[in-house]
């Protein structure tokens, strides 16, 4: 049994994506949502499995919500649903520890689809998500306080992989082109994932250090 | 570099130095011409004057050596003086040349009579007396009342003892009478004027002038009062210089003489400020001492009484001397130690006005010889006026720095307002720009949140299947709208990154077989947001046309750069898009807005197609009018 959190302000949505959900997941146990602090109260009472989180809401972003997941429930994976394709968007809550994005619009067998992806482990990535990423670890590179800063790269592997899927190749055929499964693949996109989490919170807390010792 | 300042400076205090002492002397010269030069009298007999008016040849007494001091043969006598002198006129000129009589100094006044005939009266010795102690007498002899032989020559002196005097200068005394022919001792006569009379009053005139000049450039500035100081001592000594004018001041002799006496520490009081202010040090005790020393003189005098003038004031004279000197040294030691760069030009000028100092202290006791009595009178104002002119110069050069430093201070300033303008030029521009993208996104955000939020509802909650599909298309368009509306130019290598995404992630789902061309390097070309979201929506609607349309089982995607056109060829081998009546091709195809769509890009789009044949779709975009240099 899967304990699955629903954030969505907009009721009809939040119904229609009940039901999606538990059609992926029929045994799932769904909590539901429409602000951000009730998502965060819940997030104290209840441990997830999965949550599904809208970024525009009004009384803040569900990034926040995404980010609560991460610092106290690391087995939890956090899916944004969202009508925003952009990566000015979606960058910050894959930085903040979010697993995948969904877009809202997509016809109801897509995101089922996407969705039992995600739970066997393939997460999404977009060629604009990829090139951010790329761009991201490359100023990361640059020797920036190198003893403060816990250093998060990019294997060769990763690297290729992210180049690919920003010249538009899907992942199925990246796992053919590099001789690799699609089993693989999707361990190195969530691998990708994962470092760009931990080097963004590496990079949080730098930022904090820093703000601490002016303020000091 | 300080030193060679400092050798400079000296060698050209040394050159000025030297021109001043040859005209001196090109001066004084003219009088040494021994040859054919008329004897002076080297002695005369006295006689006490009787009041008879006329020489008392029967109480003549003694006979005494010329130039005859008062002060050393008779200190305390006043009463007037006959002096006879006789001399022959064979053999000294010839007989039809005209004689003079030349008589350097007669003080304080002489009357004169050849062979018992009047010839001259000098004045009257009541008070206020006349004082002709400083300027030299010519008479012209007549000839009717010379002899060949046995002439007397009387001459009745009239003075007041040194003691009552306050300089030596106005001390009764007679210098050797010169009879010769009258030319020469004319010539004698004019050279002693020049420099007993108008070199020094030139001199006084200019020093005049001087100290007025510093008067005018210390005006109103509190910094310079050095200026101010040298100015009281020019005007000061301008006056005691000209003293041979005060011959005949309205006033009895002892109040004339301390009148005189008071006025040196006048003179001391703004020469030993002026030197302490310009060497940069000021000292209200000193000032306040400096004053009172002008009260104390006259106060000494007054109480010591009209006989012991010359002896008081000698006291003062010597002090006020000793001052001056002092505030000379304390100036040259600290100038010395700032290195100045006027070190040695001052330093020259200070010690030739400390010499002519000594020079007019010594002539103050005792009566001088030529040259040497006439030589502070010439040169001391001389010295001031240089020191003066050198006031003059570091003035007008301070001014210039001035001048220079608010120029440059002026510029600065101007570009700084220049600097200050184009900043805000650029500041309001970057506003602007903030403005607008900030407005830009407020809609975009407005956009998604209120209409794209309607539209999902209707996607998700429609029942009609048509409808949810449009719902989602307007989604779709509002979405690259928005994008076109905040977007940035987008690298066309990462734009045809997304295009392939899209194309195949869609085609993946349809079992449609996808094949995709372009140049696989890295382009340099940018398309704006606009290019990008219409070829994105051109893209998307071939795609749709043979994923629901066509039937076709494979289509091939070709990307091409020529001649600065991006070209976009879509291809299928479906059954085609069926004509319509009027020969058209199927508007419900969205053909019509896929052109228009070119068009607004100035580019264009081709449709081929015919039953059977699949359908090409050729859009070809000019990338210049779209792209910005990347």
């Amino acid at each position: 049994m899967k304990t699955i959190l629903l954030l969505e302000d907009l009721p009809e949505i939040r119904a229609w994506l009940k039901t999606l959900v538990l059609q992926a997941f029929p045994d799932g146990q769904i909590s539901e949502a429409a602000r951000v602090h009730d998502a965060l109260e819940l997030v104290s009472a209840i441990k997830f499995d999965l949550a599904l989180v809208d970024l525009g809401l009004p009384d803040g972003s569900g990034v926040d919500v995404v980010e609560k997941l991460r610092e106290t429930q690391s087995e939890c994976q956090s899916v944004v649903v969202t009508i925003h394709d952009d990566d000015e968007h979606l960058f910050p809550a894959l930085q903040a520890g979010a697993f995948g994005y969904i877009l809202k619009e997509q016809p109801r067998e897509a995101i089922t689809e996407q969705l039992q992806r995600m739970s066997q482990g393939e997460p999404p990535l977009s060629p604009s998500i990829a090139r951010r990423v790329i761009a991201y670890f490359a100023t990361q590179a640059k020797p920036q306080q190198p003893d403060l800063m816990p250093h998060v790269s990019l294997t060769e592997r990763e690297s290729e992989v992210l180049l690919r899927v920003a010249k538009g190749f899907t992942l199925p055929e990246i796992g053919v082109q590099l001789g690799l499964s699609r089993h693989t693949i999707a361990d190195y996109v969530k691998q990708i994932y994962r470092k760009l989490n931990v080097s963004s919170r590496a990079e949080a807390a730098l930022e904090a250090q820093r703000l601490g010792l002016f303020r000091r | 570099m300080a030193r060679t300042e400092h050798l400079e400076g000296r060698r050209v205090a040394a050159c000025r130095l030297a021109w001043a002492l040859a005209v001196w002397w090109a001066l004084w010269l003219p009088a040494a011409p021994a040859t054919a030069q008329p004897r002076p009298f080297a002695d005369a007999l006295t006689a006490e004057d009787s009041g008879l008016g006329r020489f008392p040849a029967e109480t003549a007494r003694r006979v005494v050596s010329l130039p005859d001091d008062w002060s050393q043969t008779r200190p305390r006598e006043r009463t007037p003086l006959w002096y006879r002198l006789r001399f022959d006129t064979t053999g000294a000129a010839g007989p039809a040349e005209l004689l003079g009589l030349y008589i350097e100094r007669a003080c304080a006044t002489v009357e004169i009579q050849l062979n018992g005939q009047r010839l001259h009266a000098g004045g009257p010795m009541s008070d206020p007396p006349l004082l002709n102690c400083q300027r030299p007498l010519l008479l012209t002899l007549p000839a009717a009342l010379v002899q060949a032989r046995d002439n007397t020559l009387d001459l009745l002196l009239e003075g007041y003892p040194l003691q009552q005097m306050a300089s030596s200068r106005r001390a009764a005394g007679l210098s050797s009478p010169l009879i010769g022919p009258y030319a020469q001792v004319h010539d004698l006569h004019a050279r002693e004027t020049l420099l007993a009379v108008t070199l020094p009053m030139a001199g006084s005139a200019l020093l005049l002038l001087s100290g007025a000049a510093a008067f005018v450039m210390a005006r109103g500035r509190r910094i310079d009062s050095h200026l101010w100081y040298f100015g009281a001592l020019a005007i000061g000594w301008s006056l005691i210089n000209a003293s041979p004018w005060w011959h005949a001041l309205p006033l009895p002799v002892d109040a004339s003489e301390l009148l005189l006496a008071s006025v040196p520490p006048l003179v001391a009081l703004p020469a030993v400020q002026f030197l302490l202010h310009y060497a940069g040090w000021r000292s209200r005790p000193i000032e306040v001492a400096l004053y009172a020393q002008c009260a104390a003189v006259p106060a000494s005098l007054l109480l010591a009484g009209p006989l012991r003038i010359h002896t008081i004031t000698t006291g003062w004279n010597t002090l006020l001397l000793l001052q001056v000197l002092a505030a000379m040294g304390f100036y040259l030691w600290s100038t010395r130690r700032a290195r100045r760069r006027d070190f040695w030009t001052m330093a020259v000028l200070l010690a030739v006005a400390a010499l002519m100092l000594g020079l007019e202290l010594v002539a103050h006791q005792r009566p001088l010889p030529t040259p040497w009595l006439h030589l502070s009178s010439v040169v001391m104002p001389l010295a001031l006026v240089a020191i003066g002119l050198h006031l003059l110069q570091q003035h007008s050069r301070a001014r210039n720095t001035a001048e220079e430093g608010r120029q440059a201070l002026e510029t600065r300033i101007r570009e700084a307002a220049a600097d200050m303008e184009k900043n805000y030029a650029q500041m309001v521009e970057l506003r602007v720009e903030q403005v607008t993208q900030r407005e830009r996104k407020r809609i975009a955000a407005d956009l998604h949140d209120d209409l794209g939020a309607k539209l999902l509802t209707i996607v998700h909650t429609s029942e009609s299947e048509r409808i949810s599909t449009l719902a989602r298309e307007a989604l779709e368009e509002m979405r690259l709208s928005v994008r076109g509306l905040t977007g940035k130019p987008v690298k066309l290598i990462d734009a045809l990154g997304d295009w392939r995404a899209e194309v195949f992630g869609r085609l993946s789902q349809t079992g449609v077989e996808g094949e995709w061309s372009a140049p696989a390097e890295d382009l340099p070309q940018t398309l704006s947001a606009r290019a990008y979201v219409q070829t994105t929506r051109i893209l998307r609607e071939a795609v749709n046309n043979i994923i629901k349309h066509s039937g076709a089982s494979r289509c091939s995607i070709r990307c091409t750069i020529d001649s600065g056109d991006f070209q976009l060829a879509i291809q299928d081998n479906g059954k085609g898009i069926p004509l319509e009546l009027d020969g058209r091709l199927d508007r419900g195809h969205g053909m019509a807005s896929m052109k228009h769509r070119a068009k607004q890009l100035h580019g264009q789009c081709l449709v081929e197609s015919g039953p059977g044949y699949g359908t090409v779709i050729r859009l070809t975009i000019p990338l210049e009018r779209h792209t910005t240099p990347a």
